[in-house]
């Protein structure tokens, strides 16, 4: 690791906060999203001796999504819904609670979330453990007590709003945004007040400029021009329903002052419902995180008709391309394009499919625009188009992020291998429930897998190695200064590869399939630990049919594209630790 | 929007007797759908007009997708985030009164009153879809080799 990337790690630890090296304070670890850990104790060569050394039943059942967070020896974890918050000391013996916290939440927000009542996780930001609860509200808890110390309404259940997403914390704001993209939501994303909760700013994703918080000389998007873009892309008062949710992660460049998201898709899922570009869906907006100025946005796939969110995290590099160091996002798109961008200006430097792609045959890097194949087209008019590449799921899901090392330079990823059928039906929007319009059976990829983790050079687009999977990769990565990379699988399996071969070093199967993100953290002893959530869930609690046990009256077949899926696994709830 | 249009579409028929009292509201609060809270009072339950009618299950399914009950239950209501309803299992009732119930006041964890939007007889319509569904082959024992 070079001298310039641990003072830029350094830098990303939250301001005035307490934590240290070895700690992960924040969903991704650092601002970056970068999820790498200069952590070295665990390497190639023992990798093979990790063993679990403590587990803990959350008390729930579903996707566990999100990841735990640790700061000065205390281990935090949200549930999903009821979104309980535990605090492990780590300092004792079987890591006993400090305490837990038990919010009110309403029952309700479980069926206007559209995919399983999950949560992705809490932020650490002075003293504070700052988190969403399923049901529209944002809280403070302290971190030493677990006391309440604020709870501020965020969103509208009423409208199809359900807020899993983490918050990120800059300074003092408290960043936010809501799903809802299969509710017709009017996606936003809000900045409130670190220490009193109140909701500073609030900027809407699609619009007139005014709410969408474009100003004129500020707001310099790199391939478009004119005013009112998030109106003019719409059919009149579409836009109103149009979707544009924010449920994935955040990342902020504290040089270029720039809080990075993406938004997911516009509603309805037929496309002939909204004819325009539908700005800004299934984009990155770049904003200034104290008020919310949006200062540029790229649209990945205009008038999306194929359910591709943006929601997958940005993360911020520092790679040569084309020759040059630039200063880098990199994203991996739902609709099977890696992006690499220039972070300050929205140019798209590089954009490959990391998967098979057939909706579109390539991005031209000119205009920034896919070339879409026009017989991939949907639409209610249209009828059943078949064989999609990638499904809906994404080539890569947003709920599972990436990780980066730059100890090897690449990305790693969880992957899906997989196509769809898309017939699109007109959709009506009713207050509360789903506004989707679609019906979008899955298949295999070409080989026949349904899931690969991979490996990734950004700065050129292209694979390194990947390990094949027989079902769908769904949960996130972490990768270590010991260049090893840990990841779990949907049948139950967590492993650790070689970070620069893929091979595998270790596996241990943890009970549930997982969906969230392994961290790796140091412990009161001082030793290396990894830790990991299993509860199959989030999409794969629609998806994989009869994985459910806990209900009697409520008895799935088996789904048609996995239907070994529940030979491996049941739902569950258990935060896994191991070490050497 | 204005949904009259598309409900008035959707009924053919209302026709309904007899004096059961219609239960309470729950203690837990519900969703609406379009936000129309069900009219005081509720409709008369007592028999499915259109009981095994193949016709009426033919426009029940039709409703299943237009009012969006497939987005939560799955197409062919084989579950989703909402429970499957094809499974023969009923966690409040699976007589056609109690489904006709859960439809017009809702259900706590989001189940959606529709009462306020849609009349008897269009519930009446999708008890009925409900009712004409075969339970798949593998309940309750799955097995592998």
């Amino acid at each position: 690791m070079t001298r310039m990337a641990v003072l830029t790690l350094l830098a990303v630890l939250p301001a005035g906060g307490a934590a240290q090296r070895g700690d992960w304070p924040m969903p991704a670890k650092d601002y970056a999203a970068t999820r790498y850990s200069d952590l070295s104790e665990i390497t190639g060569a023992n990798a093979g001796r990790l063993r679990p050394v403590w587990s803990f039943s959350t008390g729930v059942l579903g996707g566990h999504e999100g990841q735990p967070l640790v700061v000065e020896h205390t281990m935090y974890v949200v549930t999903p819904y009821p979104n309980v918050l535990y605090a492990f000391d780590l300092t004792r013996e079987g890591y006993p609670l400090k305490w837990k916290y038990r919010p009110a939440v309403d029952p309700n927000a479980t069926g206007i979330a559209c995919c399983d009542a999950i949560n992705r996780g809490a932020f650490y930001a002075e003293g504070k453990i700052v988190y969403n609860l399923l049901d529209g509200h944002t809280v403070a808890v302290a971190a030493a007590t677990g006391q309440e110390l604020w709870k501020t309404r965020i969103a509208d259940l009423s409208q199809g709003e359900t807020t899993p997403v983490a918050p990120l914390v800059v300074k003092h704001r408290v960043i936010v945004g809501a799903s809802g993209g299969e509710f017709g939501i009017h996606g936003w994303l809000k900045g409130l007040d670190l220490e009193t909760g109140r909701i500073v700013w609030t900027a809407y994703n699609v619009g007139p400029d005014s709410e969408v918080l474009a100003k004129p000389r500020i707001f310099k998007p790199f391939y478009d021009r004119g005013a009112e873009l998030g109106l003019t892309s719409w059919p009149a008062d579409v836009w109103k329903n149009g979707g544009a949710p924010v449920w994935g992660w955040m990342s902020y460049d504290p040089d270029l002052d720039l809080l990075y998201y993406g938004t997911g898709n516009p509603a309805p899922y037929n496309p002939e419902q909204r004819a325009g570009d539908n700005k800004w869906t299934a984009s990155v907006l770049a904003r200034r995180p104290e008020d919310g100025t949006l200062v540029w946005a790229y649209q990945f796939t205009p008038h999306d008709g194929w359910d591709y969110d943006a929601a997958s995290e940005m993360i911020l590099a520092d790679l040569v391309v084309g020759g040059r160091p630039r200063k880098v996002l990199v994203h991996f798109d739902k609709n099977g394009f890696a992006y690499t961008m220039d972070r300050a200006t929205g140019e798209v430097l590089v954009a490959q499919p990391f998967v098979d792609v057939n909706w579109a045959k390539r991005v031209d890097v000119a205009t920034g625009r896919p070339v879409v194949d026009s017989t991939k087209l949907t639409g209610a008019s249209r009828g059943n188009v078949k064989h999609v590449c990638p499904t809906l799921e994404g080539g890569k899901s947003p709920a599972s992020p990436a990780a980066y090392s730059p100890r090897t330079g690449l990305f790693y990823l969880a992957t899906n291998n997989m196509c769809m059928d898309y017939q699109a039906t007109r959709a009506t929007r009713i207050a509360g429930t789903p506004f989707i319009g679609a019906n979008t059976p899955y298949h295999a990829g070409r080989g026949g897998y349904l899931g690969a983790f991979i490996a990734w050079d950004a700065g050129v687009g292209k694979k390194v190695w990947q390990t094949t999977e027989p079902f769908p990769v769904w949960s996130g990565a972490v990768v270590t200064a010991g260049d090893v990379v840990f990841y779990g699988t949907l049948d139950g399996w967590f492993k650790a590869a070689d970070a620069r071969t893929g091979k595998v070093l270790w596996r241990f199967k943890v009970g549930s399939g997982v969906v969230g993100n392994p961290i790796t953290f140091t412990g009161a002893d001082g030793r290396q630990y990894v830790a990991v959530y299993a509860g199959i869930g989030g999409d794969w609690f629609l998806l994989s049919g009869d994985v459910r046990s806990d209900d009697p009256a409520d008895v799935r077949p088996p789904a048609d594209f996995m239907p070994d899926i529940a030979r491996h696994t049941s739902q569950g709830g258990i935060v896994w630790i191991f070490a050497l | 929007m204005d949904l009259r249009p598309l409900i008035l579409a959707l009924v053919v028929s209302a026709a309904c007797g007899g004096h059961d009292a219609a239960p309470a509201m729950g203690h837990e609060a519900r969703v609406f759908a379009g936000g129309v809270i069900p009219p005081a009072g509720g409709p008369q339950v007592s028999g499915n007009p259109f009981r095994g009618d193949r016709q009426s299950a033919a426009e029940g399914e039709r409703t299943f997708g237009v009012m969006n009950c497939d987005g939560c239950h799955g197409g062919g209501a084989v579950g989703w985030v909402g429970p499957s309803l094809r499974d023969g299992r009923w966690r409040y009732g699976g007589s056609d009164g109690e489904i006709f119930q859960s439809i017009y006041y809702g259900q706590p964890h989001g189940m959606p009153a529709y009462g306020g939007l849609l009349p008897p007889g269009a519930i009446w319509k999708l008890v009925t879809y409900l009712q004409s569904l075969e339970p798949p082959a593998n309940v309750p024992t799955q097995s592998w080799k």
